[in-house]
C-alpha cells in the first residue's frame, strides 16, 4: 500500500499539473508478429486493471438470412474453450472481485473486464483462450438462441416501441445497417454450428483485434504476458470488407407503425450524416447538445416547456464506421397533433440554421466534453474501451486526448454548416408510432 | 388462511426436480489466491453550525467535486396517504423557479457549465436528496445555484402546470412498462399500505396538486437538522466547511424532531397476484418477501445468501433459468433493507410458454437454499466475490463516499466499512441456511406476474389468484 500511495502522489501530479492545460492520457502503442493490436496505459491510483478487446465485426458484417448472429456469436464466448469450462471465465473473473461483460453494435463486438490488479494473467488467460480455442457445440448454440430470444423479447418485443427502432433502421438504410444487432427471430432459428464455426475463424482472429489494457500494471511486465498468452495464437486471412455506401438519398421517407404497447404517440426523425471519421463529427455533436441535451436544449425549452406539444425530447449523434444518422426522438403529449409536433421541431430546426447560436450552448458542448473526458481519467474501464474503440474505428487512439480540443474548436458558423448540410428534409426518414388500441394487430404498415 | 395453506402445499409439491448442475470448472486459468485486501480510505466529517453534517471524501486526483444533501423527512413516505407525490413534486418544482432565477436561467446555467444539479425525493423514501457534480472550476458556481435552488425556491404556478402537463404523460407511459406493473404490485402485496408499498405517485394526486402544498411542504421540511452533505473530490474539509458556512447561513436549525418510520406489518400470509397485459410476449416474475432491516444481526448472512442465489451471472438462478434452461435472458435476485424492513426478492423475465415451469424452477431454488448447506467451495466463492471487488470502489470517490453515508444514515460503528470483508467471510453455511429458513419460507412468498392474461390459468394450481388491469384495478379473483 505504501507503494501505491507514492505513486498516487506521481499520478496525481502528472494528471493536475495545470489548470489551464487539459491533461493527457499516455499509453504505448504494440503489435504482435500475429498483428494483434494492443495498448497499454499504466494509472497506479487504484489497484485495479481493465482489459478491453474490440473485435472488428459487428452486425454490419452479417450476411442476408444471418441477421443477429454477431451477437449471437458473442454469447457463444462465455460458453467455454480448450482450457476453460462453460460459464468458467464469468466465474473466475466476478469470483475474484471483478465485473466483466460483452456488447456487440453494428460495427463492433467489445469483451471488457475490470477486475483487481493481481489478477492481471488470469484476465489475459481467459481472453486468449477463447481468442484461440472456442469450444463449439450444438448444445451451447441452441442454449444461447434461447437466451438471445428472451433478450430480443425483453427489449423489443415485450417493450412499447420496440418495433420502432427495427422500422426506422430499415427505413433509413439500404445498406446493411438496414437490421438491427439483435436480429430477427427466423434468422437466429437458421443460426447453424457450422456458421459458428466459420464465422470464429473469419472474424476472432489476433489481425482483427484491439486490446487495451489500463491500470495498475508496468507496460513492460504486462507486454510480456500478453505475448505469453496471445503470441501463438495464428493470424487470419483478413476478412472481407463489407461495403458501406449508401446512394445518394433524394426524398423524405416516412413509415407508421401501430404499437399495442405504446401509451404515447411518438415521433422519430433520423438525418444521414457521414461516418466517424469525418471533421464533422465534432459540429454535429455541438449541434446535437444545443438542440437536444438536457433541460436548457431548445427542442426541450420549446416543444416540452414553452408550447407543451411534447413531454420528452431527445437527439443523438451515431458515430459509425459506415454513413451514420443524427436522430431526433419526441414523445408526442397527449392529444397533439403529430404535425404541430413536427412543425414545431421543423421551426427549431430552421432557426439553427439562420438564427444564432449563443455562446453559452459553445461552453456547454465544450464543458459536456471536458466533463466526458475528465470522468474517463477516474476509471480505467472508459479509458480502455475509448483507446480499443478509437484504435479500431479510426486507427487513432490519439482521439481520446485531442477530441477535447476539436470540440472546443467548433465555431457558431460550423454549427450552422451542418446543420445546413445534413438536416434536410429530402434526407431523413420519418417514423410515426401510434398506441393501438386493438390487441390483435401485428405491427408495421404504410410506406414511404 | 384456507388460501396461503393451499399455496404452500401447491409450493411444496412441485418442488422435486434435481438440482441443477454447474459445468465443471477445468481449473487451468491462472488465478492469483490472493485476496487483495484493500483499505478503504476514510472520509473526514465535521458538523456545521446549523446541524447539516459533513462527510467529505478528497481526492484531487481529477479537478471534479460531487456533492449530495440528504434531508430526512422530505421523502415520499412522508406523504398523506391521500396526497402521494406531494413530496416528488416539491422536489422536482425546486428547480422551476427561485427568487434569483427563472426555470430556464437554472437549466442554462448548470448546462453552460455541464454541471449536474437535480432534485429528487423518491416515493418510499424517508429522505429527499440534492445532489450535483460540476469541475472544480464552477463549484462556486454551483454551490451559489443549489443554495438558491433549495433555500429560495418560488414555486411558480405558470411552471407547476407546465410540469404536470408534461408529468401526466409520463405518469401514463410508465404503465407500459412490464417491469414498472410488476415492481408496483409486488410492492403492494408486499407492504400494503405502509408507506414502503409507495413506487409512483398517482394521477389523482398530480391533478390536486397545489402550489400552496408544495410551499409548505418545502417551508416545513427542507430543514438542516438532522441533513448530511457528503462530498467527495477535489476538495478537503476545511475548504468544504468554509464554503458551505458561508453559502448556507441563511439555512437555519428550526428544532424539528428527528423523522422516525415505522416498520410495516408482518405479512398476512402467502399470495398471487398477476396483471394481464394485453400483448404480453413475457411474463415478468417477482417472487419473494419481506426482508430485514439495515442493522439487523443477519444483515451479513443474508447479503452471501442473496449472492449465492440470485446476485449475479454466476448464481444460481441465473444458471439454471438462463444456462441450463433456456428460459430467460437473465434471473436475479436483490435484497433491500432500510431504517424500515425491506424486501427480498428473485426477478426474472421469461417467454409466456415457460411461466410454469419458470415458477417451479425459482422456487425450487429457493427451497434448495433454506434446505441444504451451501457448498463450502460455491460460499467461499461468492464470499471472495463481494470481498476482493472492494478493491474496484478505490477507482472512484464518489463510490467510496456512498459506503459512509450508508454509515451516517444507519448509524453504523465508525469502523463498520474495515470490519466488513470480515464480517462476509465469517458467515457460515449454517447461518445462510438459517437466514433462509427464517425469512423464505413458503408460507411467506408473495408470487406477482405480469403477462397475458391466458397465465391465470397456469397460477390458479398454486393457489387463488388476484388478476389485476395495467391500471392497477382488480378485475378477478
Amino acid at each position: 500500500m505504501r507503494r501505491l500511495a507514492l505513486e498516487l502522489l506521481i499520478s496525481a501530479a502528472a494528471i493536475t499539473a495545470s489548470g489551464a492545460t487539459a491533461p493527457k492520457v499516455a499509453w504505448t502503442d504494440h503489435k504482435l508478429p500475429n498483428d494483434l493490436r494492443v495498448l497499454v496505459a499504466e494509472d497506479h491510483h487504484a489497484p485495479v486493471v481493465s482489459v478491453a478487446i474490440v473485435y472488428n465485426v459487428g452486425s454490419r458484417d452479417e450476411r442476408k438470412g444471418r441477421t443477429g448472429f454477431a451477437h449471437l456469436f458473442e454469447h457463444m464466448m462465455f460458453k467455454g474453450s480448450a482450457n476453460v469450462a462453460d460459464g468458467e471465465h464469468s466465474r473466475l473473473i466476478q469470483n475474484n472481485g471483478g465485473r466483466m461483460n460483452a456488447t456487440t453494435d453494428q460495427d463492433r463486438t467489445l469483451y471488457y473486464d475490470t477486475l483487481p490488479a493481481n489478477q492481471l494473467d488470469l484476465v489475459l488467460f481467459l481472453e486468449a483462450d477463447r481468442m484461440r480455442s472456442l469450444d463449439i457445440s450444438k448444445e451451447n448454440l441452441d442454449n444461447q438462441r434461447n437466451a438471445v430470444q428472451e433478450e430480443r423479447r425483453l427489449r423489443l418485443d415485450n417493450q412499447p416501441y420496440g418495433r420502432t427502432f427495427e422500422v426506422l433502421q430499415a427505413l433509413a438504410y439500404e445498406n446493411s445497417y438496414k437490421h438491427l444487432p439483435i436480429g430477427s427471430m427466423e434468422d437466429l432459428n437458421a443460426a447453424s454450428v457450422e456458421d459458428v464455426a466459420q464465422f470464429f475463424k473469419t472474424y476472432y482472429a489476433p489481425n482483427n483485434a484491439v486490446m487495451a489494457i489500463v491500470g495498475d500494471v508496468t507496460t513492460e511486465a504486462c507486454l510480456a504476458r500478453v505475448k505469453k498468452y496471445f503470441g501463438d495464437i495464428p493470424g487470419q486471412a483478413p476478412p472481407p470488407q463489407v461495403d458501406m455506401t449508401e446512394p445518394p438519398q433524394t426524398a423524405e421517407r416516412r413509415q407508421t407503425v401501430e404499437d399495442p404497447l405504446a401509451r404515447l404517440t411518438r415521433l422519430d426523425v433520423a438525418y444521414k450524416i457521414p461516418d466517424a471519421k469525418s471533421p464533422d463529427l465534432e459540429p454535429l455533436q455541438v449541434l446535437s447538445l444545443a438542440l437536444g441535451g438536457g433541460r436548457s436544449s431548445r427542442l426541450y425549452q420549446s416543444l416540452v416547456r414553452d408550447k407543451q406539444v411534447a413531454a420528452q425530447t431527445g437527439t443523438a449523434v451515431g458515430e459509425t464506421r459506415g454513413p451514420g444518422l443524427f436522430q431526433v426522438f419526441i414523445a408526442v403529449a397527449p392529444g397533439k397533433p403529430v404535425p404541430d409536433v413536427e412543425a414545431a421541431l421543423d421551426a427549431q430546426l430552421e432557426a439553427v440554421k439562420t438564427g444564432e447560436i449563443a455562446a453559452w450552448e459553445l461552453d456547454k458542448a465544450r464543458n459536456a466534453a471536458r466533463r466526458s473526458f475528465i470522468g474517463s481519467l477516474g476509471s480505467s474501464f472508459d479509458r480502455a474501451v475509448l483507446l480499443a474503440e478509437y484504435t479500431a474505428f479510426l486507427g487513432k487512439p490519439d482521439k481520446i486526448n485531442t477530441q477535447l480540443d476539436e470540440i472546443a474548436a467548433v465555431t457558431a458558423a460550423d454549427v450552422q454548416r451542418v446543420a445546413r448540410k445534413y438536416l434536410r428534409s429530402e434526407s431523413r426518414s420519418v417514423v410515426v408510432t401510434n398506441p393501438k388500441a386493438d390487441a390483435k394487430s401485428d405491427g408495421a404498415k404504410g410506406g414511404a | 388462511m384456507l388460501r396461503t395453506l393451499a399455496l404452500v402445499v401447491a409450493l411444496s409439491a412441485v418442488q422435486s426436480a434435481p438440482p441443477v448442475k454447474t459445468p465443471q470448472p477445468k481449473g487451468k486459468a491462472p488465478v492469483s489466491n490472493e485476496i487483495l485486501r484493500v483499505k478503504l480510505p476514510r472520509p473526514a466529517e465535521a458538523d456545521l453550525s446549523n446541524g447539516l453534517h459533513l462527510i467529505v471524501m478528497e481526492d484531487r486526483r481529477l479537478p471534479q467535486i460531487s456533492f449530495e444533501i440528504i434531508i430526512p423527512g422530505a421523502g415520499g413516505y412522508f406523504d398523506a396517504p391521500d396526497r402521494l407525490g406531494i413530496a416528488a413534486f416539491t422536489a422536482a418544482m425546486m428547480r422551476e423557479g427561485t427568487t434569483g432565477r427563472t426555470s430556464q436561467q437554472i437549466a442554462e446555467e448548470i448546462d453552460s457549465m455541464a454541471a449536474g444539479l437535480g432534485v429528487s425525493a423518491s416515493a418510499a423514501s424517508w429522505s429527499a436528496s440534492i445532489s450535483g457534480s460540476s469541475l472544480t472550476e464552477h463549484f462556486d458556481r454551483l454551490l451559489k445555484l443549489t443554495t438558491d435552488v433549495l433555500l429560495h425556491p418560488t414555486f411558480p404556478q405558470e411552471e407547476l402546470d407546465r410540469y404536470k402537463q408534461r408529468t401526466r404523460a409520463g405518469l401514463v407511459q410508465q404503465r407500459s412498462s412490464p417491469q414498472f406493473l410488476a415492481n408496483e404490485l409486488y410492492s403492494r402485496v408486499l407492504f400494503g399500505q405502509h408507506p414502503a408499498s409507495r413506487v409512483s405517485p398517482t394521477l389523482e394526486a398530480l391533478d390536486k396538486a397545489s402550489r400552496d402544498a408544495l410551499v409548505a411542504w418545502h417551508r416545513e421540511r427542507y430543514v438542516p437538522d438532522h441533513a448530511a452533505i457528503a462530498i467527495a473530490g477535489d476538495i478537503s474539509l476545511a475548504e468544504a466547511r468554509t464554503r458551505l458556512e458561508a453559502a448556507l447561513s441563511g439555512w437555519k436549525k428550526t428544532g424539528a424532531a428527528k423523522p422516525v418510520v415505522e416498520n410495516p406489518a408482518d405479512l398476512g400470509g402467502a399470495r398471487i397476484a398477476m396483471v394481464a397485459r394485453p400483448n404480453s410476449v413475457q411474463t415478468s416474475l417477482f417472487v419473494g418477501t419481506q426482508s430485514i432491516n439495515r442493522t439487523s444481526p443477519d444483515h451479513p448472512a443474508f447479503v452471501v445468501a442473496n449472492r449465492v442465489i440470485g446476485g449475479g451471472s454466476t448464481a444460481r438462478l441465473y444458471n439454471n433459468l438462463r444456462e441450463q434452461k433456456g428460459y430467460t435472458y437473465g434471473a436475479y435476485s436483490g435484497l433491500s433493507a432500510g431504517l424500515y424492513r425491506g424486501s427480498w426478492q428473485a426477478t426474472t423475465d421469461v417467454r409466456t410458454e415457460v411461466t410454469a415451469p419458470a415458477i417451479d424452477e425459482i422456487l425450487g431454488e429457493i427451497k434448495r437454499l433454506r434446505t441444504e448447506p451451501v457448498p463450502e467451495a460455491e460460499l467461499q466463492e461468492a464470499k471472495r466475490a463481494m470481498v476482493a471487488s472492494f478493491a474496484l470502489s478505490l477507482e472512484s470517490p464518489e463510490t467510496l463516499i456512498n459506503y459512509y453515508i450508508t454509515r451516517w444514515q444507519y448509524g453504523l460503528a465508525a469502523d463498520y466499512w474495515d470490519k466488513y470483508p470480515e464480517r462476509l467471510m465469517a458467515v457460515t453455511a449454517t447461518e445462510v441456511q438459517q437466514v433462509a429458513k427464517k425469512y423464505l419460507d413458503p408460507s411467506r412468498l408473495q408470487l406477482v406476474a405480469v403477462g397475458d392474461a391466458k397465465i391465470a390459468e397456469t397460477l390458479k394450481s398454486r393457489g387463488a389468484v388476484e388478476v389485476y388491469d395495467t391500471e392497477g384495478k382488480r378485475i378477478s379473483n
